[in-house]
C-alpha cells in the first residue's frame, strides 16, 4: 500500500492533490444547510447508477416501452425497487436542488465572487427539470402520455415560435414514436453529459473559490456594494480569516455531507419499497375520460395556469418560466449590495417569502382541487388500493370491449365477443375467489366459453387477484344496500394432461 | 474570533479533542458511505444479474406430429411447429423444429434441430443416411445422434418423447451449443 502510494506520488504527485482536495481548509461553522448541494450530487450518482440498469430493460418505442417497464416491474429481480429508487430519486433531485438554491440565496452566497457558480447552478436547475419532464414520458402509460401531451402543448402556445417548438419537442406534429425516442435520447444521452459537465464545473469552482462562509463573517465593516473597488481586498482578508478555525474538508465537513446523503438514500429506498413508482394503464390516445395531472413538482405551475383567464393562459404558461429564468440569471448582476444575511436584505427576504408563500399556496390549492383520485368504481362504490390496481388492469385489458359495465356498453360492431355477461352486478353473484379461478382459466368452468385465458404468464396471480377484488366491488347501482347472494359453482378439479 | 479558533491556538487541545473528533467523523463517514453503497448497490447489482438469477423455464410439451402412422420408418422426419415464445417483453411466435426418428413406429427418438457445435440447423443427407450440418460439416448418426465426423463436441441433443392418442409430443428445450455437456440454454 505504502509502496504503491510512493510509486504514484513520484509520478503524479498525489500528496499535493490530497492537500488541495482532501485536506483543504474550510471556513468554520458550516451548517447542516450547507450539505444540500452534496446531497444533490449523491442522488445524481444514484440516478446514474440506477438509470444504467434501467436502460438495459427498456425499449424506447411505443409498442414495447410499456411492456418493457412492466417486465422490469414484475420479472426482473429487484426491478421494481430499482425503478422506485430512480422515480423517487427524481423527486429528491428537484427538492434538493430547490432547497440548495434557497440556502444559497438566503445566505447571499451568489454574491461576489461566486456569480459564475450561481449561473452554473441555474443551468443545473433547468437540466434537472428537463430530466423530470423527459423521464416522465418513458413508461408510456396514461399518466406519461397525457402529461406530455399537455406539456408539449404548453410549449406550443409560445408566441411566434410555438408551432416550431412543439414540433421539435415531439419530433413531429403528433405525440408518438418519434417523441419517445427524442425524449429518450435527451434523457439518457444529452442531459447526463450536460449535467455531468455542469456539475463538475460547479464543483471545481467550489474547490477553487472555497465554500462561502457563514454570513456574519462578511457583514461587518464591509463596503456597501460588492462593486466597490475596495470590496475584493476586504473579501480576501475576511475569507482568509474565516479559514483560521482549522476545519478541514476531510473529515470535518464531509462527514456531515455523508450523513445527510445517507439519510436521503434511506428515505428513497423506503419510498421505493413501500410506495413504488406506479404504472398506470398503457397510453391510450383515444381515451376521453383521462384527467391528466403532472408530476407533483409541476403542480404549483399547473394550478397557476388554471387560475388565469383563458386569454392570458399562453402568456402565463410561457412567460412565468421565462421570467423566472431571466430573474435567476440576472440576480447576481443587479443585486450588488454587500450584505449577505437575510436580516440585512429586506427586499430579498420579502421576495423569497412571497415566492415561497405563493408556491405553497398554489401547491395547497392544487392538492385540494385534486379530483378524488378516482377511488370509486364506475358505480360510485369506494375502492381500496388492491381494487384500484385491479381497475387499472381491468381497463388495460379492455374488458369492457366485450363486457357491459354500468353505462359502458361494448361496441358490438367492432368484433366484440357476443353474449359476454354484464358485470354491473357481478360482485353480488360471485365471490372474489371464484372470479379469480374463472379469469385464470374460463375453459375449466364452461368448455365453450369464448373468454380468453388470463392465467400466468399473461397475468400474475397477484394481478388476477387485484382484478377479482375489483370485480367483487361491482354491486350494481344500489351497491350501498344490495345484499350479495353468492352462487359459486366450481368445476371438479381436472388433472392436467399437458404437464405429466 | 470564534471559540473554535481560540481553542485551536492551544496545541494540547488539538491533540486530544480534534484528533478524537476526527476519528469519530471518519468512522461516521465510513458507515454512511457503506449504507449508501449497500442500499443502492444491492438492487442495482441484483437487477443487473437478474437474467442469471432466474429460474429455469418449466418444460413445455408440444405436439409435433398428429399421427404416428404417417411417419416413415428408418428415415428421419423433420417436424416443424410454431411456438409462442416470450423474449423478455416481446411476445413472439417462433418457428422451431425437431427431427423424429423411428425404426418400428413405436419407439421414437426426437432430436433438437440445432447442431451441437454452434447451433446451425442441420439437414438429412440421403446418400450417406446421416445428419449433416452445412456450417462446419458436422455429421451425426440418425439412429443414436452420435457424432460421426466434424467438430461437434457432443452427440445431438435428444428430447423426451411421448405418444398420446397416436400423436407425438416432445418436451422441447434448447441447449447451449459448443460445450461437451448437455446444459439447457
Amino acid at each position: 500500500m505504502g509502496a504503491l502510494r510512493r510509486w504514484l506520488d513520484e509520478r503524479i504527485d498525489l500528496a499535493s492533490l490530497r492537500e488541495e482536495l482532501v485536506d483543504r481548509k474550510m471556513p468554520g461553522g458550516l451548517t447542516w444547510w450547507h450539505t444540500l448541494g452534496s446531497a444533490t450530487l449523491a442522488v445524481f450518482v444514484v440516478q446514474i447508477v440506477t438509470g444504467v440498469v434501467l436502460a438495459m430493460y427498456y425499449a424506447p418505442s411505443p409498442d414495447h416501452a410499456y411492456d418493457s417497464v412492466r417486465y422490469l416491474e414484475h420479472t426482473v429481480v429487484s426491478g421494481a425497487l430499482l425503478r422506485g429508487i430512480h422515480h423517487w430519486g427524481a423527486s429528491a433531485m428537484i427538492v434538493l436542488v430547490c432547497a440548495h438554491m434557497v440556502r444559497v440565496f438566503s445566505m447571499g452566497a451568489y454574491k461576489y465572487p461566486r456569480e459564475i457558480n450561481w449561473l452554473l447552478g441555474v443551468g443545473l436547475l433547468f437540466l434537472v427539470l428537463g430530466f423530470g419532464f423527459t423521464g416522465y414520458l418513458l413508461p408510456w402509460d396514461q399518466k406519461a402520455y397525457w402529461a406530455t401531451q399537455v406539456g408539449t402543448n404548453i410549449a406550443g402556445t409560445t408566441p411566434l415560435v410555438g408551432g416550431l417548438l412543439s414540433t421539435l419537442l415531439r419530433g413531429g406534429t403528433q405525440l408518438g414514436a418519434a417523441t419517445l425516442t427524442r425524449f429518450y435520447a435527451l434523457h439518457v444521452l444529452l442531459f447526463p453529459i450536460l449535467l455531468g459537465v455542469f456539475a463538475l464545473l460547479h464543483l471545481a469552482l467550489v474547490i477553487r473559490q472555497g465554500i462561502a462562509p457563514r454570513t456574519p463573517v462578511l457583514d461587518t465593516e464591509a463596503p456597501r456594494r460588492t462593486s466597490d473597488p475596495a470590496y475584493p481586498a476586504y473579501y480576501r482578508e475576511r475569507y482568509a480569516r474565516s479559514k483560521g478555525a482549522g476545519v478541514r474538508f476531510w473529515p470535518d465537513i464531509i462527514a456531515k455531507d455523508i450523513v445527510v446523503a445517507a439519510v436521503v438514500v434511506v428515505v428513497l429506498v423506503l419510498l421505493a419499497h413501500f410506495a413504488g413508482a406506479g404504472l398506470e394503464a398503457p397510453a391510450d390516445p383515444t381515451d376521453t375520460q383521462y384527467v391528466p395531472r403532472p408530476e407533483w413538482y409541476f403542480l404549483p405551475f399547473f394550478q397557476l395556469l388554471k387560475l388565469v383567464p383563458g386569454s392570458l393562459e399562453s402568456a402565463v404558461a410561457v412567460g412565468v418560466p421565462a421570467a423566472l429564468a431571466v430573474v435567476l440569471v440576472a440576480l447576481p448582476f443587479f443585486d450588488r449590495g454587500s450584505m449577505r444575511s437575510l436580516w440585512h436584505r429586506p427586499v430579498a427576504a420579502g421576495s423569497l417569502g412571497v415566492l415561497l408563500g405563493g408556491v405553497a399556496l398554489l401547491f395547497g390549492a392544487a392538492l385540494r382541487s385534486a379530483p378524488p383520485p378516482s377511488s370509486v368504481n364506475e358505480l360510485g362504490a369506494p375502492l381500496n388500493e388492491m381494487q384500484l390496481a385491479g381497475r387499472t388492469l381491468f381497463k388495460a385489458h379492455s374488458c369492457t370491449s366485450c363486457h357491459a359495465l354500468g353505462d359502458l356498453k361494448p361496441d358490438t360492431s367492432s368484433g366484440a365477443i357476443p353474449n359476454a355477461p354484464d358485470l354491473t352486478e357481478v360482485g353480488l353473484r360471485h365471490s372474489a375467489a371464484w372470479m379469480h379461478s374463472f379469469i385464470e382459466d374460463p375453459g375449466r368452468f364452461h368448455p365453450d366459453s369464448k373468454m380468453p385465458t388470463f392465467g400466468p404468464p399473461k397475468l400474475t396471480h397477484q394481478e388476477i387477484e387485484d382484478i377479482a377484488q375489483y370485480l367483487s366491488s361491482l354491486r350494481g347501482k344500489n351497491w350501498a344496500t344490495a345484499k350479495p347472494e353468492i352462487q359459486d359453482t366450481f368445476p371438479p378439479p381436472v388433472k392436467r394432461t399437458e404437464n405429466p | 474570533m470564534s471559540p473554535e479558533a481560540s481553542a485551536d491556538a492551544s496545541p494540547d487541545a488539538e491533540d486530544a479533542n480534534v484528533i478524537g473528533r476526527r476519528r469519530f467523523l471518519r468512522w461516521v463517514s465510513g458507515i454512511g458511505s457503506a449504507v449508501i453503497g449497500i442500499l443502492v448497490g444491492v438492487p442495482v447489482i441484483r437487477s443487473f444479474l437478474s437474467p442469471a438469477l432466474g429460474k429455469t423455464k418449466p418444460s413445455r410439451w408440444i405436439k409435433v406430429a398428429e399421427d404416428i402412422a404417417l411417419i416413415d420408418l428408418g428415415v428421419p422426419v423433420r417436424a416443424g411447429f410454431v411456438q409462442d415464445e416470450s423474449d423478455a417483453w416481446v411476445e413472439a411466435q417462433v418457428e422451431e423444429a425437431v427431427w423424429l426418428y423411428t425404426d418400428d413406429g413405436e419407439k421414437f427418438k426426437a432430436y433438437n434441430s440445432h447442431c451441437t457445435h454452434l447451433g446451425c440447423s442441420y439437414g438429412y443427407d440421403k446418400a450417406s443416411n446421416t445428419f449433416l450440418c452445412p456450417c462446419h460439416r458436422g455429421q451425426f448418426d440418425v439412429k443414436t445422434g452420435a457424432v460421426l465426423a466434424g467438430p461437434p463436441p457432443r452427440p445431438l441433443d435428444t428430447l423426451p418423447v411421448e405418444i398420446r392418442d397416436s400423436a407425438v409430443f416432445v418436451d422441447y428445450t434448447n441447449f447451449r451449443p459448443g460445450v461437451p455437456q448437455k446444459v439447457s440454454a
